[in-house]
């Protein structure tokens, strides 16, 4: 709930300064009207970053699969001891 | 497979860095260099500032909408 109200509050900010922009137009017209535009692209690009950041350092446990396929193997093993039909379907 | 997932990252890092320094060079510093600057050779006109984003932006729609009908519809025969 926090999260939205600090995200709402930064883009209402966005916006005042944009529209102050526009009334005093203090620079032109033209390249103000480019600033929502600008704002998507950099949005885009942030996600885009932070999804290429994550998957060059996506946390890899080597250890933890094999002691997980180890595990598999020994509840197979129990369950065919019980008489469990587990043959994939 | 870990080093094409981490090639794969880099490049997309790489894609987003390069995309949000061009364009912030293309809309926010460009209008106060002199028109006859050597620089503007570099860049298109400013109407494409808005027109390229706003073209890619509906094609990733388009594209998006054509996927979720085209597995919404795959769905629907696999219940059948």
């Amino acid at each position: 709930m926090k999260h939205i109200v600090k995200i709402l509050t930064l883009v209402m900010a966005i916006t005042a300064l944009w529209v102050g922009l526009l009334q005093t137009s203090m620079i032109p017209r033209s390249h103000t009207w480019l600033l929502p535009i600008y704002f998507v692209v950099s949005l885009g690009c942030y996600g885009l970053l932070m999804v290429g950041v994550g998957l060059m350092n996506f946390p890899t446990c080597p250890q933890e699969a094999l002691l997980l396929q180890k595990d598999i193997g020994e509840a197979k093993e129990y369950l065919k001891q019980k008489g469990v039909d587990i043959s994939p379907s | 497979m870990d080093l094409a997932d981490r090639a794969v990252g880099f490049l997309l890092s790489f894609i987003s860095l390069s995309i949000f320094t061009y364009y912030t060079f293309w809309v926010i510093i460009l209008p106060f260099v002199d028109d006859d600057h050597f620089v503007h050779k570099y860049f298109l006109p400013q109407e494409y500032a808005i027109l390229i984003p706003v073209s890619a932006g509906v094609a990733l729609l388009c594209f998006l909408s054509i996927f979720v009908g085209f597995v919404m519809l795959k769905s629907k025969k696999k219940k059948a």
